[in-house]
């Protein structure tokens, strides 16, 4: 529970500082895409600020030298006078093309320059040092043009020293318009290449320049400086960002790259200065730049982790001891389960929903005891009214008589089976030298009452079969005991009482109200006996009953059943059947009297298919020889 | 010790003495025509490891400079050998000074015009070229003349900026060299743009190491250790490239030249695969005889020479 909190709280914690974080890494970029921009501008308008005085400068001597484009000494003074006027200025050389001026042979170049503090001018051309191929003279005469030189590194005589220089030559034309020589101006670019190698906007970041051959004139790499260029890496190991970027920075673009130096993933910011061809780039590590974001992130990232460590650490804490009163409810609840009604629930003490919880259980355990106790009783009540209804039941079945006579030529046997602990089926007999009296009844309804009036029935059955009364006799005699003020409860029996003469044959019977009993042999093998009907017995004080007679019922087996046979109904409430009955009956083979009503007894137990019994059941079979 | 015993004495001391005055080093000053770099790779190489001691030898190696070249030092006397190009030994020889070829290291031509615009050189009539202020040129101004081209030559003492400021249509450059030198500048030069020399009939060897004859009939045993402790040295550097980089770069260093090991390596490469001769496959060391008749023929037409040079006067007779 309190991982998946803290797990929802990290996603969100997380979301909300990515977004965080890439709104500031888009910041902390663009704030150094600004930073660096504005150093460079700085530096690109200072140095055309200070060259553009060059070019000036320059272009008021070249006036002066047209002027006086025939009198070599003027050159000579002019020269001088260039660096008089510009005393930041290194040199100056106005050099002519060969044999010029006749006189002073092949060479002609007025040249001045610092020779410590002084200014000395001299005549510099000479077989050692023929100008005329020189990159400063043949630039402007190859390209017509005025043009910046490529930066190189001059020794200085009086410091030992040696100082980057670059001069700014402009071709000097006669009045032709043809080209004669070179006017060169020198400028220190000692100053450039300081204020260069202090931008360092970045702990770690440099600046570096280069010329239009790619070659860096300055590089905090003193190995790199002059003796390569930037394309040198690609040389043996293609590396398409340098190139891209060195081919940009000599076309004078201004603009951003991100590439890999030494391994390390650095932004490089660059712009041509001036119109000198050359160009300036500062080199700032991407973890140079984004050290604060970075160090922000970091710290914003262990914040959160450990944020959410100690929220797990708390809501488990808090949660454990939340749910430790429920752990202890729930440990009383097991042993209360395990029947221990009486255990002691603790008492909290607190009025949350623990505390009404706890209350609440305590009034469960409360009424579960009482409960419990009640159950006790009713249960005690219970298995004693069982003992009494297997008492009831006990009494019930001696009233029916469990042997059957043991004579020549009658063969009878007869079951009840209660549907309850205690039944309203009946049967009964009585033998009198030859006259067997019978019967077997159904008292209406079932249980205690039912076996009541059925012990009744019983008692007058063989009370009244004593007197020798014809059947109908007797159920006329039963119906007067039963119904009326004696029968309180509205009971009634079906009776099927019967005699038979046993050396005859003769069968004398009444049927009140009964099933019709099925009468074996005949033409069919057995069918059901004909009677007329009779009200049953307990329904009306002083009804009259009929009885008939059969003249011989020898060797034609009777049998005489209940409802409880022929409506027994099975699982899906399917009766049992009269055709199915006396389909039995008619196609079992009788042995003996009980043999059919056992056979009877199977085929209904197969028929419930294990359902409980519906009603009592009672069956007799007699067949008289 | 009697008398015999010490004219026995004397006589042994004075053999120690002559044998050691003569088992002393010769001293041998040589100046490579060009300042430190691979080019010289097999004589560093020969120096740094001892092949010339090795060989009884004192070679001292010293770069020449603008005010001093190595061919001044040469006549001059203040060193005894000296690196030239065939075409530049044909000159020296036609101006009056005899000079031997001791060993011939290159086979092949490594000159090249690379044209600054894109296009086949061969299409640049009348273009502006570049060329050495201070020699180099003379197979490129023949072939100018031969093809019809009529470049007009700019003498330059470097190309590079020229190039890349767009000065000049094309430039002569060393395939090992200069070449290399635009290319590290940034300048995409195409193939069809670099017209070779050594593949259009112009295969004329260059550098050799040379001494002036008079030095060399005087000096013939030394001349030839020199020439073999050098051939040794370029053997081993054709064998150990990268170590003799190592030495290489030790000579630039020290030179304070402005160049950096990855164009040296470039160079060393180069120059170890002009000394393959194309038809034998095999480091030959040797001058080929009909190169010298093509170089000395077309340097006649062309008016560079007075006479024609044969291969005899550039070699031991």
């Amino acid at each position: 529970m309190s991982l998946w909190v803290v797990l929802f709280a990290a996603v969100i914690f997380l979301a909300a500082l990515s977004f965080l974080f890439v709104q500031s890494r888009t910041a902390v970029r663009q704030e150094a895409i600004s930073h660096a921009t504005e150093i460079l501008d700085k530096t690109s308008l200072r140095v055309t600020g200070i060259l553009n005085r060059v070019e000036v400068a320059s272009k008021m001597t070249e006036w002066l030298v047209n002027r006086h484009i025939d009198n070599p000494e003027s050159m000579l003074l002019y020269s001088r006078s260039m660096l008089e006027n510009n005393p930041d200025f290194s040199s100056c050389s106005i050099a002519f093309e060969p044999y010029y001026f006749k006189e002073y042979g092949r060479y002609f170049s007025a040249y001045t320059r610092y020779d410590a503090d002084t200014l000395r001018t001299s005549q510099g051309g000479s077989d050692a040092y023929q100008y005329f191929y020189m990159d400063w003279y043949l630039m402007p005469k190859l390209l017509d043009r005025a043009t910046w030189t490529e930066p190189y590194m001059e020794l200085d005589a009086a410091s030992g020293h040696q100082e980057m220089v670059t001069s700014y030559s402009r071709p000097i034309l006669n009045s032709k318009g043809d080209y004669v020589g070179t006017l060169n101006t020198g400028l220190s670019l000692n100053w450039l290449s300081q204020t260069i190698s202090a931008v360092k906007p970045y702990p770690h970041s440099y600046s570096v320049m280069i010329g239009k051959g790619g070659t860096y004139f300055v590089h905090p790499d003193e190995k790199k400086l002059l003796k390569q260029t930037i394309f040198t890496p690609t040389m043996e190991k293609p590396d398409s960002a340098l190139d891209s970027l060195g081919h940009a920075m000599q076309r004078g673009e201004e603009g951003m790259t991100e590439l890999s130096v030494d391994g390390q993933h650095c932004y490089v910011f660059y712009k041509p200065l001036g119109v000198t061809g050359w160009s300036m780039a500062i080199v700032c590590p991407e973890s140079d730049i984004f050290q604060g974001f970075t160090r922000l992130r970091t710290t914003a990232l262990i914040i959160v982790a450990v944020g959410l460590l100690l929220m797990l650490f708390f809501f488990i804490r808090i949660i454990t001891r939340e749910l430790q009163p429920l752990r202890r409810l729930a440990d009383e609840a097991e042993t209360i389960a395990s029947g221990q009604f009486q255990t002691q629930l603790p008492d909290f003490g607190r009025i949350d929903e623990i505390g009404q919880l706890s209350q609440s259980f305590g009034n469960m355990q409360h009424s579960l005891v009482n409960y419990i106790n009640e159950l006790k009783t009713t249960t005690a009540q219970k298995a004693s009214l069982e003992s009494e209804l297997n008492v009831a039941s006990s009494i019930q079945m001696s009233m029916l008589p469990s042997v059957f006579p043991e004579r020549e030529g009658l063969d009878m046997y007869a079951s009840m089976s209660p549907a309850k602990e205690v039944g309203g089926d009946l049967y009964g007999y009585l033998l009198a030298e030859n006259s067997l009296y019978f019967c077997v009844g159904d008292v209406s309804g079932k249980g205690v009452p039912a076996s009541l009036f059925m012990a009744q029935v019983t008692r007058l059955f063989r009370t009244l079969a004593g007197q020798h009364l014809l059947p109908a006799e007797i159920c006329r005699q039963l119906n007067d005991a039963l119904s009326g003020e004696e029968n309180q409860t509205d009971m009634f029996v079906t009776l099927f009482v019967g005699l038979v003469d046993l050396t005859t044959g003769h069968l004398s019977f009444c049927n009140a109200g009964h099933n019709p009993p099925v009468i074996g042999g005949g033409e069919s093998g057995g069918e059901f006996l004909k009677m007329l009907s009779n009200f049953p017995v307990g329904v009306l004080p002083g009804l009259e009953f009929q009885g008939e007679e059969v003249e011989s019922i020898k060797n034609r087996p009777l049998f005489i059943y209940t409802d409880g046979l022929n409506e027994a109904e099975n699982r899906a409430h399917e009766q049992f059947g009269d055709d199915r009955l006396l389909d039995i009956l008619r196609n079992t083979r009788f042995n003996s009297a009980r043999q059919v009503v056992e056979t009877l007894s199977e085929c209904i137990e197969k028929h419930r298919d294990g359902a409980d019994p519906n009603d009592d059941l009672t069956m007799m079979c007699l067949r008289v020889s | 010790m009697n008398r015999t015993n010490a004219k026995i004495f004397c006589a042994v001391l004075l053999t120690a003495v002559f044998f050691s005055g003569t088992a002393a080093a010769q001293k041998i000053t040589f100046v490579p025509q060009w300042t430190a770099q691979a080019q010289f790779a097999g004589y560093y190489v020969a120096e740094d490891l001892g092949f010339y001691k090795d060989a009884g030898l004192d070679v001292e190696i010293v770069h020449p400079s603008i005010a001093q070249p190595a061919m001044d030092r040469v006549l001059n006397g203040e060193c005894q050998a000296t690196t030239l190009q065939l075409c530049q030994a044909l000159d020296v020889v036609d101006s009056g000074t005899p000079i031997v070829n001791i060993l011939q290291t290159s086979m092949n031509n490594g000159m090249v015009i690379a044209s600054s615009r894109g296009v086949d050189p061969l299409t640049q009539k009348g273009a502006r070229v570049g060329i050495w202020s201070v020699g180099f040129g003379q197979m490129a101004i023949c072939m100018s003349v031969k093809e019809q081209l009529n470049y007009e030559w700019v003498r330059f003492a470097s190309n590079v900026n020229l190039f890349v400021a767009g000065a000049l249509d094309a430039t002569l450059a060393m395939s090992y060299n200069e070449f290399y030198q635009l290319l590290q500048a940034g300048m995409q030069i195409p193939e069809k743009s670099v017209y070779r020399f050594c593949d259009h009939g112009y295969n004329v060897q260059e550098d050799g190491l040379y001494m002036t004859r008079e030095y060399f009939n005087k000096h013939k045993d030394e001349a030839h250790r020199f020439a073999q402790a050098s051939r040794r040295g370029w053997e081993w550097a054709a064998e150990h490239p990268e170590e003799t980089l190592d030495i290489v770069m030790k000579y630039v260093d020290q030179a304070q030249i402005a160049t950096n090991r990855t164009m040296q390596r470039l160079m060393l490469a180069e120059v170890l695969r002009l000394q393959v001769d194309r038809e034998s496959g095999e480091r030959e060391f040797r001058l080929r005889p009909d190169m010298v008749k093509l170089a000395s023929s077309l340097m006649v037409e062309n008016f560079m020479l007075g006479r024609e040079i044969a291969y005899e006067e550039l070699v031991e007779q």
